[in-house]
């Protein structure tokens, strides 16, 4: 086995968000969907290269937040990141996302994170205005517009945190 | 506060208590003075403000009136232990919180932690089982429940096993191995192979390391290493009561999963087949040597495993743990087998009884031996069902393989490897000795004690040679003693002559005559009684006393090696005086107290004229030797002392060490040379001061400077204490410099010699 770096990377977020679709073709993936429902986790990697160098994000795709699976906020345990998913068409998932990331804060300190807004292959149904987008990079946060469908800010997304994760 | 004095005011000059850095005058000036700048015609006034003035005291009141409030309250807080332990509690917490940074916290108060949990289990020890149960007893379940389920599988394949052809041929192998049966079954009961080994971090579920076998496939170790941590953590999440624990062991058809976990690492095995649990030994010390020895870089690890590139032959050591299939063999039920097993049985327990005799032969024969001269057993056992003996021979000793026909053990049973040696048992060497000298008919070798005797007679070439061959033999070999034996070339004439010129170079005999009478020799003289016995010299001369008459006079000889016997007797010089003839003289060497030295000189004074010179000239009293030196050592070291101090002036340790261990020098020193040491510390003061004062000033500087040296591990008792007040200066003027000097601890030494 040739050593290499690795990253332990959460993916949180709002249940039917897009988490596992962002991540379904982005990574390489060997276990099925039903570990979502059963085990709560489901675990998948992404390979980047940073400078020449391979890092491994390994992604611990966690069972969406919903009123009756509570995150297991145990799973976060020695993350070096996380990336927060809400859905651009559900402001009430971005409200989920900034719960999580205080929860994760009180309970892990800072950690270097991303917050991507989902489906934006859906321009009608957006609710989420620039403006506010604004209001949270001004307030620190990494924020993008992302889409499963079309892939757009996925890679990037993944880029940014491997970059702040490794430095 | 007191008004009975003369001056009412007085008090006040006086500095109150704790307050003597007041200075009122200064105060007093001043306010004279800016009295004088605000008003110029006051500069007539007196040139100097009253000192006593109350008003000064009243005006320093208004100005730090809530100053010296506040240090009286502080002051009264820091008098009173116990407002003091109050105000320090307040902020302890704190302290301890912001000073938890500092390593030397944890150093400081490890010690007091320790006494403090010791003194706690000794009053109550249930507190601490208290607050270790829950700890402990996971531990113990889990542990009893291993061993149970350790000795459950022993004894399901013991009981499944033992009954069957197979069952009987693995006994037999045990027998013959010396291993347990249950080793044997377990062996080829449990066939298994680690398949992957991989070594997951703890805290991130990242994967370390991954060793997977030649023929094992698998997904992504890296996906598999964290998802397997993500199980274990859900595990651990949903059953509660299990904190602390984990999944050490996953079932899944044919593979079985076990998790090892250490402090900051896990170790996890994917075995094919049934592992036996011996194999978690092993891997837990796998991952202990890991932890051992990467401690710190498991620590640290933060996803980069380029530093841990060298755990990878550890895991590889782990994936060969394999058990490999015995060849298949197919074997009935049990009670088809049965009256074939009953055959064997019976054919077995013949060859037990018989086995059991042979072992009992075995035992005897090796006691025998031990007990052979010329032979040392290093390493006896069993191998292939045939006996093993391994040591020395000396090949003069008895043939171990004809001893073997005797015990009737077959030669072709027993595996035995000699290694030549010569041993130096009497037997042993009288049989060398045999061979090598071939002795005439008439020579006996015989032992004798750790002597070998020669007795009876020989021609005068074989006894040189067995003169020769008796100076080669080994040191510590026994002595080839010949004078037994008597020269059959030597007609008793000429023995009788050597016999006579022997005795005439003895110093202290003087033969007056010898001849023959009535068939037998006669020799008479005088003779010292220090000198050879001319009996012995008979004997060695191998004549029968019985045909001698001898007649000897006593008388005092004046050969020089007589005297010096005569001088041994009578001085017993002590063991440091040796001495040694020189020519006509006898030299005394060495170094002897001073009283023997008298006695000496004595005895050389009234040594017969015409007898050697005894010289003493060379010897040393006990005070010239080492003793005296260090005597003389101790005697020039003197201890200062600052002025009125009972304790030596600081920068004196080295010089304290140092006397110290001439003291303890001379502690050992002395005993061996018949010497008591006596040694006197006498403190002295200067001439300042009372002499009264002086005097305990000086006693108390001895006792200070003997408590030291006694700290520095000086026998007390060699030490004597004295003061001598400032009656004994060294030096006499009345200058800073000569009282410095007599400020001082000086030492005599005092060595009296004892016979």
């Amino acid at each position: 086995m040739t050593a290499m770096l690795q990253k332990k990377i959460c993916m949180l977020g709002a249940f039917s968000v897009g988490k596992t679709s962002l991540v379904r073709r982005y990574v390489s993936s060997v276990f099925s969907d039903t570990y979502l429902t059963t085990v709560g986790v489901k675990i998948d990697k992404k390979t980047v290269d940073l400078d020449g160098r391979t890092v491994n994000l390994i992604l611990w795709d966690l069972a969406g937040e919903d009123d009756v699976n509570a995150l297991r906020l145990s799973y976060l345990r020695g993350a070096a990141g996380y990336v927060l998913v809400a859905d651009g068409t559900r402001p009430a998932t971005l409200d989920v996302a900034l719960s999580l990331r205080g929860r994760v804060e009180a309970d892990y300190g800072p950690l270097p994170f991303v917050l991507l807004l989902n489906k934006n292959d859906l321009p009608d149904q957006w609710t989420i205005t620039e403006g506010d987008m604004d209001g949270l990079r001004n307030a620190g946060w990494w924020v993008r517009s992302s889409s499963a469908r079309t892939g757009e800010g996925v890679e990037d997304a993944f880029m940014d945190l491997a970059v702040r994760t490794v430095r | 506060m007191s008004t009975s004095s003369a001056d009412p005011l007085e008090w006040l000059l006086r500095p109150p208590s704790g307050d003597s850095r007041f200075d009122r005058k200064a105060l007093a000036g001043l306010l004279l003075d800016i009295a004088r700048n605000v008003r110029p015609e006051l500069a007539a006034a007196p040139e100097t403000a009253p000192a006593t003035d109350i008003r000064l005291e009243q005006l320093r009141t208004l100005l730090m009136g809530h100053e010296i409030e506040v240090l009286a309250r502080l002051s009264q807080v820091l008098d009173d232990p116990e407002q003091l332990a109050a105000a320090v509690g307040r902020i302890l917490p704190t302290a301890f919180a912001q000073a938890t940074g500092d390593a030397r916290l944890g150093q400081v108060l490890a010690p007091s932690l320790e006494k403090a949990t010791q003194t706690s289990i000794r009053n109550d020890p249930h507190t601490l089982v208290n607050i270790l149960y829950p700890l402990i007893v996971p531990a113990i379940r889990k542990s009893i429940g291993e061993t149970i389920d350790r000795t459950f599988q022993s004894l399901n394949e013991t009981l499944k096993h033992s009954l069957t052809l197979r069952g009987l041929a693995w006994r037999w192998e045990a027998w013959r191995t010396g291993v347990s049966f249950a080793e044997v079954v377990l062996k080829h009961t449990l066939v298994y192979q680690v398949e992957h080994v991989f070594l997951i971090h703890r805290h991130t579920g990242l994967l370390i390391c991954h060793v997977a076998a030649e023929n094992a496939a698998s997904q992504d170790p890296q996906l598999v290493s964290s998802m397997l941590t993500a199980i274990q953590d859900f595990v651990r999440d949903s059953f509660s009561g299990a904190e602390n624990q984990g999944i050490d062991t996953m079932r899944l058809g044919e593979l079985t999963v076990w998790s090892e976990p250490g402090p900051f690492a896990t170790l996890v095995a994917v075995i094919r087949g049934k592992p036996p649990e011996e194999l978690h030994d092993i891997l837990n010390s796998a991952l202990s040597r890991i932890h051992q020895e990467r401690h710190q870089a498991l620590e640290d690890f933060d996803g980069d495993s380029t530093g841990l590139a060298d755990v990878e032959a550890e895991l590889t050591e782990c994936v060969a743990l394999r058990q490999a299939r015995p060849q298949k063999a197919r074997f009935g039920f049990p009670w088809l087998a049965l009256p074939a097993a009953v055959a064997v049985l019976l054919f077995f327990s013949a060859w037990a009884a018989r086995s059991w005799q042979d072992n009992r032969r075995w035992d005897h024969y090796l006691a025998q031996l031990r007990a052979l001269p010329g032979i040392v057993v290093t390493e006896t056992g069993r191998r292939d069902g045939k006996f093993t003996v391994n040591g020395l021979r000396d090949p003069l000793a008895t043939d171990p393989q004809q001893a073997l026909g005797v015990m009737e053990i077959s030669p072709a049973n027993v595996i035995s490897r000699w290694a030549p040696y010569q041993a130096l048992d009497p037997p042993i060497v009288l049989k060398r000795l045999e061979a090598m000298l071939d002795p005439p008919p008439d020579v006996r070798l015989s032992i004798d004690g750790d002597r070998i005797k020669a007795e009876g007679s020989a021609p005068a070439a074989w006894l040189d040679r067995a003169r020769a061959g008796a100076r080669m033999l080994p040191s510590g070999a026994p002595i080839l003693d010949l004078t037994g034996v008597r020269n059959v070339d030597a007609p008793v004439d000429a023995r009788w002559q050597d016999y006579v010129a022997r005795l005439r170079a003895q110093p202290g005999i003087v033969i007056t005559e010898t001849g023959q009478r009535n068939g037998k020799f006669l020799i008479a003289g005088l003779r010292d009684p220090l000198a050879l016995d001319p009996n012995v010299a008979l004997t060695e001369a191998g004549i029968d006393p019985a045909h001698v008459i001898a007649r000897w006079a006593p008388y005092e000889a004046l050969d020089p090696q007589i005297v010096v016997r005569r001088l041994q007797a009578t001085l017993t010089p002590p063991p440091t005086v040796r001495f040694v003839v020189e020519g006509d003289r006898i030299v005394a060497q060495g170094s002897a107290p001073s009283l023997w030295l008298e006695r000496a000189h004595m005895a050389a004074r009234i040594l017969p004229s015409g007898a050697p010179v005894f010289d003493l000239a060379a010897v040393k009293t006990v005070s010239d030797g080492a003793i005296g030196k260090l005597r003389d050592d101790i005697q020039a070291r003197t201890i200062r002392f600052d002025n009125n101090e009972p304790l030596p002036a600081p920068g004196q340790d080295a010089l304290l060490d140092q006397l110290a261990d001439d003291l303890k020098a001379l502690e050992t020193l002395a005993p061996p040379l018949h010497v008591v040491a006596r040694v006197m510390l006498t403190g002295h003061s200067d001439a300042l001061g009372k002499g009264t004062f002086n005097l305990s000033l000086s006693l108390a500087r001895a006792e200070a400077v003997r408590a030291l040296l006694r700290k520095r591990g000086v026998d007390p008792d060699l030490l004597q204490v004295r003061g001598a007040g400032d009656l004994e200066p060294v030096l006499a003027q009345d200058t800073e410099a000569a009282r410095s000097a007599n400020r001082r601890v000086s030492f005599t030494v005092e060595l009296e010699e004892q016979l």
